[in-house]
Order: C-alpha cells, then sequence, then structure tokens
C-alpha cells in the first residue's frame, strides 16, 4: 500500500500539472443556449444592445445567449412581476433592467436571476459585460466619438519582461512563467508540508500501533525508550527524504516535459534539505510524544488538532507570502520553529532577498529547539508508551517530564 | 552466582503497593517460578527486573549490572500481554527482532528459521502474525524472545492458552535452555505447571513474598497432616480413633486427616497392630493446596 501510493503520486502530480495547462488553454464546451429578457428604460439603447448581442453570438455558436427586449408598458410593476415569473419557471435564465439614467452614470444594471448555479456565472458576468459595452458605445455617440477611436486610445502599450542570463544572454519572459514563478514556491512548500506532516502521521500510527499491540514491552526489552523513539525519527526521515526526492523529481520532470523553463539551484536544494531533516525531527518528536499518551488514533488526532491548524496557516495565505517574501507576516512565520521550514523555501525560492541573518536566525532557531523538545517528548514518551487507559492530564503529564 | 537479586523493593501504583519490601535471589542456570493470585504483584516485579518501571525503593541487580546496552540484549523478556507486528508474516517478525537483538543481518533469517522449526511453525513462515491462532502466536512470541539466545529468559505467563501438546513442547525447550546453563523465571498462576518446572519458588501475594524456596524445601516445611491408607477389615474403629479427626472413603482407600501434633508414624504403629496395612502414604500437599492455604491465611490477617 505504501509503495503504491508513493509511486503513484507523482503521476498525479505530473498529471495535474499537465492537466492545468491544458485546461487553461480551454475554453469551455458548448452550452445550451441562455433567455436574457431585457427591459431598457433608457428607451434609446435598443440598437446597440442587439448589435453587441448579434455579434457576440456570431462569435460564439456553441454559447449562445438569445436577447429577448421587453417593450415599455405603462404598468411597470406587473411587468416586473410577469418576468419574475417567467424567471421561476425557468422560461427565461435572466430579467435584466437598465435605468432610465444608466447613460449619465447614475443608475445601474439590475439582473433578476432564480436558483443561479455556480456554473453559470460565467454567462451572467457576459450579460453585464454585453450591456456594459452597449452603454458605453451609446455614450460614445452622444459625445460624437467613435467607439472603434475609443478603443485605439485605450489600447494598452504591449510590455515584454526580459530576463538577462548571467553570460549576458537575453529571454523574452512569457505569461507562463510568472505563473510558474508563483507555483514554484508553492510546490517547495507543499512538498516540505507533505514530508513533514504526511509522514509524521506514520509516526504517529506506529507508536500506537506498537503500543496497542503491546510491541512496545518487547521492543523496550531490546531498546531505550530514546533509542526506539531516535530511530524511529530517523527511519522515517529517511523515507520522507526519499519519497520527497521521487515527487520533486517527477514534478520537475513533468514541468520540464510541458515546456516550463524552471531553475532550480544546488543552493536551494541544500536549504531545502537542511530545512527538512530539522523541521522534521521536531515536528516528529512532537508526534512521538503525542503518540506515546494516546490509545487510539482518534484521541491522537484530538490532540493533534492544534498543530495541524498551525501548519494551514502557511498553506491558506502562500499567495501572500508569494508576493510579499519580505513581509511582517512572513518573517514572523519565519521564526516559528515548526512552521520555519516550510514558510523559509517558500520565500527563499520566491525571493533571492532573504537576508543572510534571517536564515541564519531561523536555522539557529530550529537547532535549538530540537533538542529542548526531543528532550521533553522523550521523557513523555519513555512513560507514556507504558501507560495504558486513560489519558494523563496536562498536570501528571509535567510530572513526567520532571521525573528522574 | 545470582543472576536476579532483588533486594528489598518497594512499588506503589497510588494508594496500592503492588510490590511490597520484596527480596529474592535468583541463581545462574535455574527455573524459577514466580506464583501468586491474579494482581499479587508478579507482573509488576517482573516489570521492574526488566527495567520498564522503576521501583520506589530497593535495589535490583541483574546479570551482576552489566552495561545497560549489553544486558539488554543477554535478556529475553516475554510480556503478559502478547503483541506482535500484526501485518508481518512470522518469518519476517522474527528476523526483525533478532536484528534488533543484536543478531546479524545475515544469521536473522537462518536464526528464524531454526526457532520456527523449534516451535513447529515453519510450515506458518509466510503467514501473517494476525491469521495464526491464539497457541501459535503464542509460540512465535516465545521464539521472539528466545531467538538470540539469551542468558536470562522473563516469561510473564507464558503458558497461558496452550493446548497440553504445546505445553509440552515449550516446557521441553525451557528446560533444554536450562540444560545449557540459562537461567529462567516464569510467572504463572497454575500450579501445576510449576511444579513439574521450577527449581525454585517464589510464593507472592498482595506484593509480598508468602514463601520462597526450592520445591522440596517449600514441601517439607509444611507438615502433612494427611494420610491415605488402604486397609483390610474392618475400619469403624478409626472413626474414633484419638490421633484422628476425619475420615474419608477414596473409592477404595481412606483418607485420613490427623489431629494436629500427630505424627503419622504412631498411627501407622498402631494399625499394624489391629488390621492388615495394605498401603500406607504419607499425603504431599500439593503445590495448590499450599497456595490456597497460605493465601488464605495471609488475607485473613
Amino acid at each position: 500500500m505504501f509503495i503504491l501510493s508513493v509511486l503513484l503520486v507523482p503521476f498525479l502530480i505530473g498529471g495535474i500539472i499537465f492537466f492545468s495547462h491544458k485546461l487553461s488553454q480551454d475554453k469551455g464546451g458548448p452550452r445550451p443556449a441562455r433567455r436574457v429578457a431585457v427591459a431598457d428604460r433608457t428607451r434609446s439603447l435598443s440598437g446597440k444592445i442587439v448589435t453587441v448581442f448579434e455579434e457576440y453570438n456570431a462569435s460564439n455558436p456553441e454559447q449562445q445567449i438569445i436577447l429577448e427586449e421587453i417593450l415599455p408598458a405603462p404598468d411597470r410593476e406587473a411587468q416586473a412581476e410577469e418576468q419574475k415569473k417567467r424567471l421561476k419557471d425557468k422560461s427565461i435564465h435572466a430579467y435584466v433592467v437598465l435605468d432610465q439614467d444608466v447613460l449619465d452614470g447614475s443608475g445601474k444594471i439590475r439582473m433578476y436571476l432564480f436558483d443561479t448555479k455556480a456554473s453559470e456565472l460565467e454567462y451572467v458576468s457576459q450579460v453585464e459585460h454585453l450591456l456594459n459595452r452597449a452603454v458605453v458605445n451609446q455614450r460614445c455617440e452622444n459625445a460624437n466619438l467613435k467607439p472603434e477611436l475609443l478603443a485605439q486610445l485605450r489600447q494598452w502599450v504591449p510590455s515584454e519582461r526580459v530576463q538577462i542570463g548571467e553570460s549576458g544572454q537575453e529571454r523574452v519572459e512569457k505569461e507562463s512563467e510568472r505563473v510558474i514563478g508563483m507555483m514554484v514556491p508553492f510546490f517547495f512548500m507543499f512538498l516540505m508540508f507533505q514530508g513533514v506532516f504526511g509522514m509524521g502521521h506514520h509516526m504517529i500510527t506506529s507508536v500506537i500501533e506498537e503500543k496497542n499491540s503491546r510491541v512496545i514491552e518487547v521492543l523496550l526489552s531490546a531498546l531505550s525508550p530514546f533509542e526506539l523513539m531516535a530511530g524511529k525519527i530517523l527511519g522515517l526521515a529517511a523515507i520522507g527524504l526519499t519519497v520527497m526526492s521521487l515527487w520533486g523529481v517527477a514534478a520537475y520532470g513533468t514541468a520540464v516535459w510541458q515546456g516550463f523553463d524552471i531553475e532550480i539551484t544546488i543552493e536551494m536544494l541544500t536549504y531545502f534539505i537542511v530545512y527538512y531533516c530539522l523541521g522534521f525531527i521536531l515536528f516528529c518528536s512532537i508526534l512521538a510524544g503525542i503518540g506515546s499518551i494516546c490509545n487510539t488514533l482518534k484521541e491522537a488526532q484530538s490532540l493533534m488538532f492544534p498543530v495541524t491548524m498551525m501548519f494551514i496557516l502557511p498553506l491558506v495565505s502562500w499567495v501572500n507570502m508569494v508576493q510579499n517574501p519580505d513581509g511582517i507576516y512572513a518573517r514572523v512565520l519565519s521564526f516559528i520553529p515548526p512552521l520555519t521550514p516550510m514558510v523559509m523555501v517558500l520565500r527563499l525560492s520566491a525571493s533571492s532577498t532573504v537576508a543572510l541573518w534571517e536564515i541564519c536566525l531561523s536555522l539557529l532557531l530550529l537547532v535549538m529547539s530540537v533538542p529542548a523538545v526531543m528532550f521533553l517528548a522523550a521523557r513523555i514518551f519513555r512513560i507514556g508508551i507504558l501507560m495504558y487507559g486513560k489519558r494523563p492530564g496536562p498536570r501528571e503529564i509535567i510530572r513526567w517530564i520532571r521525573a528522574r | 552466582m545470582d543472576a536476579i537479586v532483588l533486594d528489598n523493593v518497594t512499588k506503589s501504583f497510588g494508594p496500592v503497593r503492588a510490590v511490597d519490601s520484596l527480596s529474592v535471589r535468583v541463581p545462574t542456570g535455574c527455573i524459577y517460578g514466580f506464583l501468586g493470585p491474579n494482581g499479587a504483584g508478579k507482573t509488576t516485579a517482573i516489570r521492574m527486573i526488566m527495567n520498564i518501571i522503576q521501583p520506589d525503593s530497593g535495589r535490583i541487580v541483574v546479570l551482576q549490572n552489566g552495561p545497560l546496552e549489553e544486558n539488554r540484549q543477554r535478556i529475553g523478556y516475554m510480556p503478559e500481554e502478547r503483541g506482535l507486528y500484526r501485518k508481518m508474516t512470522a518469518g519476517k517478525v522474527l528476523s526483525y527482532f533478532g536484528s534488533i537483538k543484536g543478531i546479524s543481518p545475515r544469521e536473522c533469517d537462518r536464526h528464524a528459521r531454526q526457532w520456527l522449526e523449534r516451535v513447529e511453525l515453519i510450515d506458518h513462515i509466510d503467514k501473517k502474525v494476525e491469521e495464526l491462532s491464539r497457541g501459535m502466536h503464542q509460540k512465535l512470541q516465545f521464539a521472539v524472545t528466545a531467538i538470540n539466545e539469551p542468558d536470562l529468559l522473563i516469561l510473564d505467563e507464558p503458558f497461558s492458552g496452550l493446548d497440553p501438546v504445546n505445553l509440552d513442547l515449550l516446557k521441553d525447550i525451557i528446560q533444554d535452555m536450562r540444560a545449557r546453563g540459562k537461567t529462567i523465571i516464569f510467572s504463572t498462576h497454575v500450579m501445576h505447571e510449576a511444579e513439574r518446572l521450577c527449581d525454585y519458588i517464589l510464593l507472592i501475594n498482595k506484593g509480598r513474598s508468602v514463601l520462597d524456596g526450592t520445591l522440596e524445601d517449600i514441601r517439607s516445611r509444611k507438615k502433612s497432616h494427611a494420610v491415605v491408607a488402604r486397609l483390610a477389615g474392618d475400619t469403624e474403629f478409626l472413626k474414633s480413633h484419638p490421633l484422628v479427626e476425619a475420615v474419608a472413603m477414596q473409592e477404595k482407600n481412606l483418607e485420613i486427616t490427623l489431629i494436629p501434633r500427630a505424627s503419622p508414624q504412631e498411627l501407622l504403629k498402631d494399625l499394624v497392630g489391629r488390621v492388615e496395612v495394605q498401603r500406607f502414604e504419607v499425603k504431599q500437599p500439593s503445590l495448590h493446596e499450599l497456595f490456597i492455604q497460605l493465601v488464605k491465611e495471609q488475607n485473613a490477617q
């Protein structure tokens, strides 16, 4: 099972990269035509609205939006009620009212929708877009300005980002590279997360399994508790490194195959390995301590919850940290030892301006916290693994730590 | 030379004194039985010998206090709660524990096969532990304990759950190990197992040593007050005999209980004059009877 999952993940990573690449080029498949009822209270936009919808439908034969103009009626309330009823029985998909004063900018486009699915949001914004275009076109006409001229005036100047290499060669950066620039740091962080957190899970299950099956007593007759704990951490760290290099190579391979140009320096890899080893020992020691005082996985999970929440923090805020690798938020997280490895590899791969003192300080903090946490964990571990039954309270655990 | 010395060892769990001023010497090369009812403190004593838990007070010397690391490899311990990796095969489990216990990796598989043959599990070498029956599991656990030929074997309730055939198999192996100079300690609450196997016996009740010594010692310490006899002729007179407390008929034999301080010899002399004595045997108190008697006496105090 383990080997299977290890081998499958690279394919998964490759697959995700491959498909996300393909997907970004995809325009989406055909969908049934949508019927939109539009009531134009300015009474002057009709021609423009019809034109923009015709243009749109002509260029999107598979995603038609059918326009239905609602002529002004004396009783607006009754008209609105009638359209809303049609909306509910689904004979139209949207009912739109353009306020009388949309042209001078104070009115609104009001869209009435019924039971809209997330997948339909795209055509809704398309309708908004089209109506806006109609309004702008009419404004142009009122100001005696050709819409084409306006578009021409407003046209962006194309820009090109040129990366200059070490030996002077120049390379134009593609749009996809900017995305990759964001994704590489994320991938490094995610790999670190998987390596530390995913492998750490094995620690907890193995401790609890050995505790439950009482293998632990046989093991302890041959090994000291510290040897046992250290052996587990080292073994899992080695497996973790192997698995991560497999996954990393697979991801790198797929990216290169898909034509992305990724540069990963030896320096980065070294940092990764150093941070991984320290981070893993730290995290695994915590887990060994937790695992040893629990009798079931369920108990362990409830104790794990705060730890898990902490690890989620960098995962949900990675975009911010990639864009601001030297921001105060990223910096603070760098110095919380269990998070240091994840945050630091993210920052190091996102920016080249991470100060050396920060790297040194974060490493120093890790290096100092590892023996401290290991010491505490070993104290809890050596007593906890032989205790069955009720989970000890904090006071009892402190007594274990103090015990000779 | 003593393999294990416990000197005035005490261990409490909260208000309960699990082991109370216990002193024992286990000579090298013998089989020592720790007997006692459930909850007497046998397992606690064994766990302290194994250094799994520490005594509150007292001194424990195991294998002349050799270096801890070295000692660990010289001791085989079979805990009361059996446990092995359920998903591993029998052969792999043995090799794995062999390697932990200091057998070189190349030798592990060979040792594992040898031991599986010895406990008659060689046909199940590729079966997962969880597929084994309870008795097989037990034998495998024993093989795990003994795989590296330790000098000292500590077995907590080694015979529970074994059928008579496997019981004898295990006893043979244990006796064979004693013959090769190993020391074996085991705990049990089933007396006749101990009676057939032990050189020495320690009887514990409520954490205290009740009896300690060789089997012979223990038996002779307690004077017997019962006699089994087969007599030809009228035996009615026995019921009113001054030395006799009670008479019971057991098939063709009479079981005669004497009054305290009466000697079986006096009774025999008297009987020979009156009837034909076909059989006369001073009844040895079985360990079982001794055990129950002593535990009752102590609990009554």
